[in-house]
């Protein structure tokens, strides 16, 4: 019995003292985020890194995302004599939830695992502890300008990414559903409210510095060796995309159901 | 004066350091030698405070080195690394001149970017290495940017760890005859890990062992 107990406690209890460690991480991030020295250079090659470079990839996933949702809406609301609602519900889809959402996932797969392959091989390399008697703080040269630059950039993306993604459903609708190019156009911006858009926006600023987060974290623990780096790697990727996705549940539920 | 009394570590129940006592007079060059696993690098690190002793007391002219101030303490420090743990992402004259460009004291890049040349002159590179990033370097060119790099600053003391570690034995004598050289022109004081026994001949001016089995350092000075 008290075996069985032992065995259901350990795990429960690493996983808060995980949970524990994270937040002591974020708070010493957020810490540092208000007091000087600012490292602004590592600000700009971050957000250079994380929002420029991701718009391939989040565009892409938008464009075919926003078409396949179109042709899915179209084929559902067939059943009911509700094709009409194709414009409209592509786009709050986008902006509500998909837009952040998959944005939010394709960068986490893109960045975070870069920033915590990066920062984990400077760990075994011994380039954190040169930073530390070089008199430089690793968090605040490393993590700050990372997550400031994700929380950014991310909203930024999630816009680019609404765009891209209504207008894969415009295009798939003009092209193989048969709507009127300017019908579909004035219903998509007479359904969409504000909020739909901002919602978005702020779920993208959330899993942003979810996944730089993520990152750093994993990087800055990661264990010596080729293998401990790619653990490290890999358990960014997976706590990031996890965490996303529990948080835009919170996030949805925040917003949407009072 | 760096002091070490009866500093202990351990990870798990691997004790590393048992009860080490070591003297290294200002001014000279301190060599300590064993074989690996002995602590000899974790000593080190707990000089620096990269890994906090589990007990004993670590003094730097007669000041504990945790109740000093943490910047002003470590500006009195240059590290050879390894590996030399150049940062991969910066150009070679950023790397040396990174604590120059960094600080209440930091330079201008200009007069940064002339005193990261003129050290790495001193360690045998010409200046057109300066725009080339680490990865183009080879492992000797390296070792010498991170000790350009370690003595960029001036600092009045300097730890070099396995400097020779991966080189070729002319390198490696190339390596030890600049070490030497430095920390005398400088008056530096200088505390070096190696199992290279010729880094020892040319570097030491006293030496001590990090015996076997992880007992602790058994004597310094001899």
């Amino acid at each position: 019995m008290t075996a069985a107990l032992g065995a259901l406690g350990r795990p429960v209890l690493e996983a808060l003292a995980a949970i524990g460690r994270v937040a002591l991480f974020a708070g010493a991030i957020l810490g540092h985020t208000l007091r000087p020295p600012f490292y602004f250079r590592e600000l700009g090659a971050s957000l250079l890194q994380i929002g420029w470079f991701s718009l391939p990839v989040v565009g892409l996933t938008a464009i075919f995302t926003g078409g396949a949702l179109a042709l899915q809406i179209y084929a559902g609301g067939s059943r009911f004599n509700a094709e009409a609602v194709v414009p409209s519900i592509v786009a709050i889809g986008m902006a509500r939830e998909l837009g952040p959402v998959l944005g939010g996932l394709m960068v986490a797969a893109r960045v975070a695992s870069s920033i915590a392959a990066e920062i984990g091989t400077m760990k075994v390399t011994e380039q954190i502890d040169a930073l530390v008697t070089l008199s430089t703080n690793p968090l605040k040269y490393l993590a700050v300008p990372r997550v400031l630059a994700a929380t950014l950039a991310m909203p930024v993306l999630v816009a680019v990414g609404d765009a891209i993604g209504i207008m894969g459903g415009w295009l798939v609708g003009i092209t193989r559903l048969d709507f009127n190019s300017a019908a579909y156009l004035k219903n998509t911006v007479d359904f969409l409210e504000p909020w739909d858009v901002g919602s978005g926006l702020v779920k993208g600023a959330v899993f942003g510095f979810i996944v730089a987060l993520m990152g750093c974290y994993h990087g800055m623990n990661s264990a010596r060796g080729a293998q401990g780096v790619g653990r490290a790697t890999k358990s960014a990727v997976v706590s990031a995309s996890v965490l996303i996705l529990a948080a835009n549940y919170v996030l949805t539920e925040l917003f949407f159901t009072s | 004066m760096i002091t070490l009394n009866d500093v202990h570590k351990a990870f798990g129940a691997n004790r590393v350091l048992q009860g080490v006592n070591l003297s290294i007079a200002s001014g000279t060059s301190m060599v300590i030698i064993g074989g690996s696993g002995t602590g000899k690098s974790v000593l080190l690190k707990c000089v620096l405070g990269l890994v906090r002793p589990d007990s004993g007391q670590i003094m730097l002219d007669g000041q504990d080195v945790t109740k000093a101030d943490r910047d002003a303490f470590l500006a009195r420090f240059g590290m050879l690394f390894q590996g030399g743990a150049l940062f991969d992402s910066l150009r070679v004259w950023e790397n040396v001149a990174f604590r120059l460009l960094r600080g209440a004291k930091a330079l201008p890049k200009p007069q940064a970017r002339e005193i990261a040349i003129e050290k790495l002159r001193r360690v045998g590179l010409k200046p057109d290495v300066a725009d080339q990033f680490p990865a183009e370097l080879s492992g000797g060119m390296q070792k010498r940017v991170g000790l350009a790099r370690a003595i960029a600053a001036s600092p009045e003391i300097i730890f070099f760890d396995e400097p020779t570690t991966g080189l070729d034995p002319i390198m490696a004598g190339v390596i030890n005859d600049l070490i030497r050289e430095i920390v005398t022109e400088m008056g530096a004081t200088a505390m070096t890990i190696t199992h290279d026994m010729s880094s020892v001949r040319a570097i030491a001016d006293n030496v001590a062992h990090a015996a076997w089995r992880g007992d602790p350092l058994d004597r310094a000075g001899f």
